[in-house]
């Protein structure tokens, strides 16, 4: 087990709503987990919990079987982590930078040093001031800081915003290789339902700092054919749907078997006297299990 | 060794600083116009006047170590405090508010570490200032008067006027310095604290400024009353470095002055340490 989070409740204060409540979940070692949630679902403060910078009222994470409560620092001698738009010593080069916050993990070899710059494709310019880098650098430069030295569990705090669409397909290309080459096990918390979906083995989903889901993204996700079909005549249209071998998900959004071809489905309905106002193909089927958990309370 | 790598990279982050550099020129500057003020006409003529009737022989004494003591003096006066709490109220608040702090988090070291580590190399800052400030008064010093003299040192702390052979007084000017740096402990102290709570760099100098201002007004206060209070002013304590440039050095009282004001700013490095571990810290 690589990370094991157990019944972690945290309030900020008393009068506020719970960050997180009662929250429980584990990692094996290798597997790409999303944490999924709107803002101010509680994954800051699961992430901040997991890193020590927060302290829980109630529960307790471990890290490769190292309780970060009672033992921050060995927890964290195995944890890289990445934040949401990253902050260096803007006066500093990239070099410099790694090597302040390396100092704090007792220092990398330099073979390593290189290796790690290279592969995170900063080798060009990592002499430069951060201050002339771009966003997708800065990105990079995180990724680098987050594997001196080498961690094996990467925590990824929406690694993706701000970056262009190159340098999110890239982004997801190296946390994939990040698994498959070096073994490490990936914990991203994202809003994006599409990243998640497209990196993740397996997805967490909180709510209201409740976990409202969790499984692998390919079963509980929805795998099959979702579509968001609207009729004035919902309540007629449903049994059509359930001959085609349809079910309702939630409001207007349906899963079919993926054989099902969309067109000849909709000819189908149509034949069958189904006014259609409304068919198009649901943008993820992990979205349409997401909207309709956002649609529940956690309470329900 | 890995301590002392986390303080070399934590100094090589404050001097790669091009802020540092400026404050070092301002500091430079004013002690520009204080020499200025010093060679003047007449403020020249008031110190040969004080000097020939105190010691005699005012080319003797108003040397290169004379000029540079009285620029270092009215220089740290002016800006000592200000910049000292400006740096130190930075290390920890500017840190937070631009967010590099989270990086420094998520690294295998104690929360005691890190803060220890940011509290020595503000110490080690503050003497790299005072050392250079003394040095550049004595080359300005130097330039003005050349090399050799005596060194006559009076201020109202002092009982009487101290007068010292060039060698003596260099001696006495270096060893000065250091214990000036040392001195200000405090005032990093308060600044660390402020710093280690969650408001912004700005609020946690002008906290500091605010309380070192306030207690010298207070300290100052010309009356009877206050005297048998004097001496727990912390303006107060911090003349010890004066102690230094006596004829005769009171080793006794500047070790207890020292050790005082040590201990007070010791004791603001455990309260925001104490208050930063309990902090948490958001991603």
């Amino acid at each position: 087990m690589m990370l094991d989070f157990v019944s972690v409740s945290k309030r900020f204060s008393r009068n506020a709503p719970p960050a997180l409540e009662d929250v429980s979940f584990a990692v094996e070692r290798g597997e790409i987990i999303g944490l999924l949630g709107h803002n101010g679902a509680g994954k800051s403060t699961a992430l901040g919990i997991l890193l020590g910078m927060v302290a829980p009222d109630v529960g307790e994470v471990s890290i490769g079987g190292i309780s970060v409560q009672r033992d921050r620092v060995g927890a964290l001698r195995q944890v890289g982590a990445i934040f949401e738009a990253p902050a260096f010593y803007e006066y500093l080069s990239g070099r410099r930078n790694l090597e302040v916050l390396t100092a704090y993990s007792g220092g990398v070899s330099r073979a390593e040093f290189d290796e790690v710059v290279e592969w995170v494709g900063l080798s060009g310019r990592i002499q430069h001031r951060v201050g002339t880098y771009s966003h997708g650098m800065r990105q990079r430069l995180a990724l680098a800081q987050a594997l001196l030295p080498r961690p094996q569990l990467l925590v990824l705090d929406e690694p993706t915003d701000g970056l262009d669409p190159e340098g999110i397909v890239e982004f997801r290309h190296q946390v994939r290789e990040l698994r498959d080459q070096f073994g490490l096990t990936v914990l991203l918390s994202s809003h994006l339902l599409s990243e998640v979906e497209q990196v993740c083995d397996r997805v967490i989903i909180l709510q209201k700092g409740k976990k409202v889901h969790e499984g692998p993204v390919g079963t509980a996700g929805e795998r099959r054919l979702v579509l968001e079909i609207r009729s004035p005549m919902a309540d007629s249209l449903l049994p059509l749907i359930e001959v085609e071998g349809g079910e309702r998900l939630e409001d207007h959004h349906y899963a079919f078997p993926s054989e099902i071809e969309p067109s000849a489905l909709l000819a189908r309905l149509i034949a069958a006297g189904a006014p259609i106002n409304h068919f198009a193909r649901s943008e993820g089927s992990l979205e349409a299990l997401y909207l309709r958990l956002s649609s529940i309370s956690p309470a329900e | 060794m890995t301590f002392l790598r986390q303080l070399y990279w934590e100094l090589f982050r404050l001097y790669a600083r091009k802020r540092t550099y400026v404050g070092f020129g301002i500091f430079l500057v004013v002690e520009m116009l204080f020499y200025f003020f010093w060679t003047r006409e007449k403020a020249e003529a008031g110190m040969a006047k004080f000097i020939e009737r105190v010691a005699g022989g005012f080319d003797e004494y108003f040397s290169a170590l004379t000029l540079a003591f009285l620029i270092v003096v009215f220089t740290m006066l002016l800006l000592g405090v200000i910049f000292v709490s400006l740096v130190t109220g930075d290390i920890l608040a500017k840190e937070s508010e631009d967010g590099n702090l989270r990086l420094l988090l998520v690294r295998p070291v104690s929360r005691f570490r890190l803060l220890l580590v940011k509290f020595l190399s503000c110490q080690i800052y503050t003497l790299s200032l005072f050392v250079f400030v003394g040095v550049s008064a004595l080359v300005v010093g130097v330039i003005d008067r050349g090399w050799g003299g005596g060194m006559l040192v009076w201020a109202p702390e002092l009982p009487r006027v101290s007068l010292f052979t060039w060698n003596e007084g260099l001696a006495r000017y270096a060893l000065a310095m250091v214990g000036f740096s040392l001195i200000y402990l405090p005032v990093i102290g308060i600044a660390f604290f402020f710093s280690c709570c969650r408001i912004k760099p700005a609020t946690a100098t002008i906290l500091t400024v605010a309380i070192c201002v306030a207690d010298r007004i207070l300290s100052a206060i010309p009356l009877p009353a206050f005297d048998p209070y004097r001496e727990y002013f912390l303006t107060s304590r911090m003349e010890a470095w004066l102690y230094l440039l006596y004829q005769d050095i009171p080793w006794p009282r500047f070790i207890e002055a020292w050790g005082w004001l040590t201990g007070f700013g010791l004791t603001g490095f455990v309260l925001g340490w104490m208050l930063f571990e309990r902090r948490d810290v958001k991603s």
